[in-house]
């Protein structure tokens, strides 16, 4: 490093362009030692862009970055990291066969005096990082049996063995449960209270307020606000990100008679024991729920609580093995074994990662649409182009997805775009279940919303709604009732009517965990 | 409060005319390249149709060099000579034929190392059936199509439901079959005499070497061309071609989405091991010959020609078009440099050079370039 800590980075009318398109233009952003610097804006603004180039990720930018106050050129990685900034990527840079311990220390691993790799001081360091991270976790296991939210708080630990002076953040909570996040907040206070300047994006309001000193939100590349995180509202900062008040954000209680409808879907006492148990899954070990016609349910856990693992159970696609209990499919016993049954008993399901689970990222948007009907609109096998179009366009413009062209890489959309492609995919194989496993993850607050007003307005058409999801405000905000999972069962269901924030919260948690702060947390993953 | 809002400068700036992008779709920032959320100008339009179909202008580039650097006899040009044209399209039909099936086992994400072998075990299975089984041609030529297909789905059975991988699956394969036409011609060629008598083949098999059209289109170049159009317009139309392709772009998304991958897999593999059988038949009818040793390396010139016809081995992107040129453009390549009595060591060179050349071209392609 050949600054002292505590010295300021400035970036001074940074401009960068791809391709004619200006990702920021003239954006001014400073980060002071000791200071949280929330970065907003919707997907696409130039977050992510404004920190590569601090990054030195990319190159040919205009304009200047000074450390304490000296211009410095940062032209790759390897000068950001001389000077001392460091980033918590999105997109998880693990290598997934490699241990945690070696992940942690990839390319800088410890030696010993044989200068071969120095694997217990890796261990021994990278267990006191997870610690620091908050996550009990075995350094030696592959980070491929991990989740998205340990491999999150992996690299987590990762950044912090790096020392950095400048630490960003993009998302770092995408993942985690929210007890998870409490334990982040504690690292970063403690970061800054070591002098670390830190830069935390995130598309969660409530997040900001509590972790952030100053904000600056980006709209269309440009810095169109700047707040005082603690003082600021949700609201003055959605308004800024999306450029116009945002109206209702969830769906208005337009009271739907669910309670009188027709149940849908009954689990119930729902076990599975898996043939081949696999390490790090939570297998449904007793759960029982109900979801109504044109019901949306709730599934609330902590990482680990099973809540994608009944999803996928719903769905067939879970761990094969011996049930007990029962699923009731309108008052029919069901046992899906695969995606294509479940689809043709009417059930749809959205994936947790849509990029690893639910797109083909550089096929059209086109060939994603309708790839789940493709063989039900085939006639003799061949498809017609043109019934392709219609309804892919049909999806498109329902869900209001933005494009160029049918044609265009549904890669080259934004998250929110992406996503609602995946729910489209699902709503054409007309579905009278849709299962949903955080659908809103990494998706920016405009799209957001639509996705909420999408669901609120599927479920008014008859559909049954089960989706699971780490946002309190999200599950209280759309559903009409809460069902809380812990370590593979069903534990409590909650009306959302009136329910704070705080209690359900409290629900996942566990009654007893607040009183009892010495207490392990449950779950983390470390099922069996 | 410290708040500081820049809303109408930047809602100025945002006015300027340099900014392309509408209202509400903005860039997508993770992506790192220009987004596509604006309209592509003409330029990328047209650069997004190069890189799809380079091969085609590979071809037209290397078609047109060859015709300029013709040698002439009688004032006319030897390439351009319909003959020529016709042979170039037959040197290339066995090949071209394994690298339609290959073509399609590369697109789910696949390999398939056995097609050479196969081809050798279907020419020996003919000599075989026709000359000491006296099968009629009808017979034989399913039998040996349905020892390629048995073949090819057995390999597609071990890809699909064991998970294994179809580079291993498939090099098992190919010791297998070069194995079985070993053991099943006794490691001899067999030769094919016809005639009606015992020990003969009935001539209908012989028209393999012949030419139709007045004697102009060499009937291995007809089955290839037959096989290409099949494969292109399949691969146009069917509800199958769009499940081989989401396999390949993302087989756990293609699998959730309710796209019947284990089957689809089999199938492909089945339609390889075919296709193999059918180069097979096609290659003993044109030598008269049942040969057990030969086709090795074939499937390495097959994955040539579907490489050059930019599709990539990581699947899901690519087509039969492409691999078509790739293979006539390899045999052009190679007839030119015949013609002008280019050392055939100096041709392995230049297409070595021209598979890296494509391959790297396929690199440059944007991201932008949708399959």
């Amino acid at each position: 490093m050949d600054g002292k800590p505590g010295a300021s980075v400035d970036m001074i009318g940074v401009s960068k362009s791809y391709g004619g398109v200006h990702a920021v233009r003239e954006v001014d952003f400073s980060i002071r030692p000791g200071e949280v610097h929330a970065l907003l804006g919707e997907n696409g603004a130039g977050k992510s862009t404004l920190m590569k180039v601090l990054c030195g990720e990319v190159s040919g930018y205009r304009g200047e970055i000074r450390i304490g106050g000296q211009p410095v050129a940062l032209g790759s990685p390897v000068d950001a990291q001389r000077a001392g900034i460091a980033m918590i990527h999105q997109e998880l840079d693990l290598v997934p066969a490699l241990s945690i311990a070696e992940n942690v220390f990839l390319g800088r691993e410890p030696r010993t005096r044989l200068r071969t790799v120095d694997v217990r001081r890796m261990v021994r360091d990278t267990a006191r990082l997870l610690a620091r991270a908050g996550v009990r976790l075995d350094p030696r296991r592959p980070v491929e049996q991990l989740r998205t939210g340990e491999q999150q708080l992996v690299t987590i630990a990762k950044a912090l063995s790096l020392d950095a002076r400048i630490l960003i953040m993009d998302e770092p909570t995408s993942a985690l449960s929210s007890h998870e996040v409490e334990q982040l907040f504690g690292v970063i206070s403690e970061l800054r209270g070591a002098g670390t300047g830190i830069v935390y994006i995130s598309h969660r309001m409530d997040e900001i307020g509590r972790v952030a000193d100053r904000a600056t939100v980006l709209r269309n590349g440009s810095v169109v606000a700047e707040f005082d995180a603690r003082s600021m509202t949700a609201a003055e900062a959605s308004e800024a990100m999306v450029g116009r008040p945002l109206h209702q954000m969830f769906r208005t209680s337009a009271h739907r008679p669910v309670l009188e409808a027709e149940e849908l879907l009954r689990v119930e006492n729902l076990v599975v024991i898996p043939r081949r148990p696999r390490a790090g899954r939570r297998d449904p070990a007793g759960i029982s729920l109900r979801v109504r016609r044109g019901e949306i349910v709730g599934l609330a856990g902590l990482l680990g609580s099973g809540r994608t693992e009944l999803l996928e159970t719903l769905f067939g696609v879970g761990l094969r093995g011996r049930w007990h209990g029962r699923v009731l499919l309108a008052d029919r016993p069901v046992r899906p074994t695969g995606p294509r049954q479940a689809l043709g008993l009417g059930i749809a399901f959205v994936p947790e990662d849509r990029r690893i689970a639910g797109l083909a990222l550089e096929h059209s948007v086109l060939a994603n649409t309708v790839l789940s009907v493709v063989g039900r609109i085939a006639r003799l096998g061949v498809v017609s182009r043109s019934t392709e179009q219609t309804l892919t366009r049909r999806t498109t413009d329902r869900l209001s997805v933005k494009l160029a062209s049918l044609n265009s890489p549904v890669g080259s959309l934004s998250g929110g775009n992406q996503q609602k492609v995946v729910l489209g995919r699902g709503l054409l194989t007309e579905p009278t279940l849709l299962l949903l496993d955080e659908p809103t993850r990494g998706v920016d607050i405009g799209a957001k919303a639509e996705i909420y007003r999408l669901l609120g307005q599927i479920a008014s058409q008859g559909v049954g709604v089960l989706l699971a999801s780490s946002e309190p405000a999200e599950l209280i905000g759309i559903c009409d009732r809460v069902v809380v999972l812990r370590g593979g069962r069903s534990v409590r269901e909650l009306e959302t009517d009136g329910v704070s924030e705080a209690a359900l919260l409290a629900a996942v948690m566990g009654e007893g965990a607040m009183g009892e702060g010495a207490r392990p947390e449950p779950a983390l993953g470390e099922a069996g | 409060m410290t708040e500081h809002t820049r809303t109408e400068e930047a809602q100025a700036a945002g006015a300027t005319p340099d900014i392309p992008t509408p209202a509400g779709s903005p860039p997508a920032e993770h992506a790192g390249r220009p987004p596509a959320e604006e309209l592509p100008g003409r330029g990328a339009r047209i650069g997004a149709t190069l890189f799809k179909f380079q091969s085609l202008f590979g071809l037209v580039l290397v078609f047109a060099a060859a015709a300029a650097l013709s040698p002439s006899r009688d004032g006319e040009l030897v390439f351009l000579d319909s003959q020529n044209l016709f042979n170039v399209v037959r040197s290339i039909s066995e090949i071209g034929i394994l690298a339609v099936g290959m073509t399609l086992v590369i697109l789910i994400g696949g390999i398939d190392l056995s097609v050479g072998s196969v081809l050798g075990l279907a020419s020996v299975g003919a000599a075989t059936l026709l000359v000491n089984n006296d099968l009629g041609v009808t017979f034989t030529v399913l039998l040996v199509l349905g020892i390629g297909l048995g073949f090819g789905l057995l390999q597609g059975f071990s890809v699909a439901k064991f998970g294994i991988q179809a580079f291993i699956v498939t090099l098992a394969g190919m010791q297998i079959a070069r194995g079985l036409a070993r053991i099943w011609s006794g490691g001899q060629g067999i030769s094919i005499t016809y005639g009606d008598g015992p020990g003969q083949a009935p001539v209908v098999f012989s028209l393999l070497g012949e030419r139709t059209f007045n004697g102009l289109v060499p009937i291995p170049a007809l089955i290839f061309i037959v096989v290409a159009v099949l494969a292109i317009v399949l691969l146009r139309v069917s509800a199958f071609s769009r499940h081989i392709y989401a396999i390949g772009g993302n087989e756990k998304a293609a699998r959730l989405s309710g796209v019947p991958v284990t089957r689809v897999k089999i199938a492909v593999f089945g339609i390889c091991g075919v296709l193999a059988a059918l180069a097979g038949l096609v290659h003993a009818g044109q030598l008269n010959f049942g040969a057990p040793n030969d086709g090795a390396m074939y499937e390495l010139d097959a994955i040539a020609a579907v490489v050059i016809g930019g599709t990539s081995l990581m699947g899901g992107r690519g087509s039969v078009v492409g691999t078509v040129a790739g293979a006539l453009l390899v045999g052009v390549l190679r007839n030119i440099l015949a013609l002008n009595n280019i050392d055939s060591n100096i041709q392995l060179l230049i297409i070595g050079l021209v598979i890296v050349l494509a391959a790297g071209l396929q690199r440059l392609r944007p991201a932008s370039v949708s399959s």
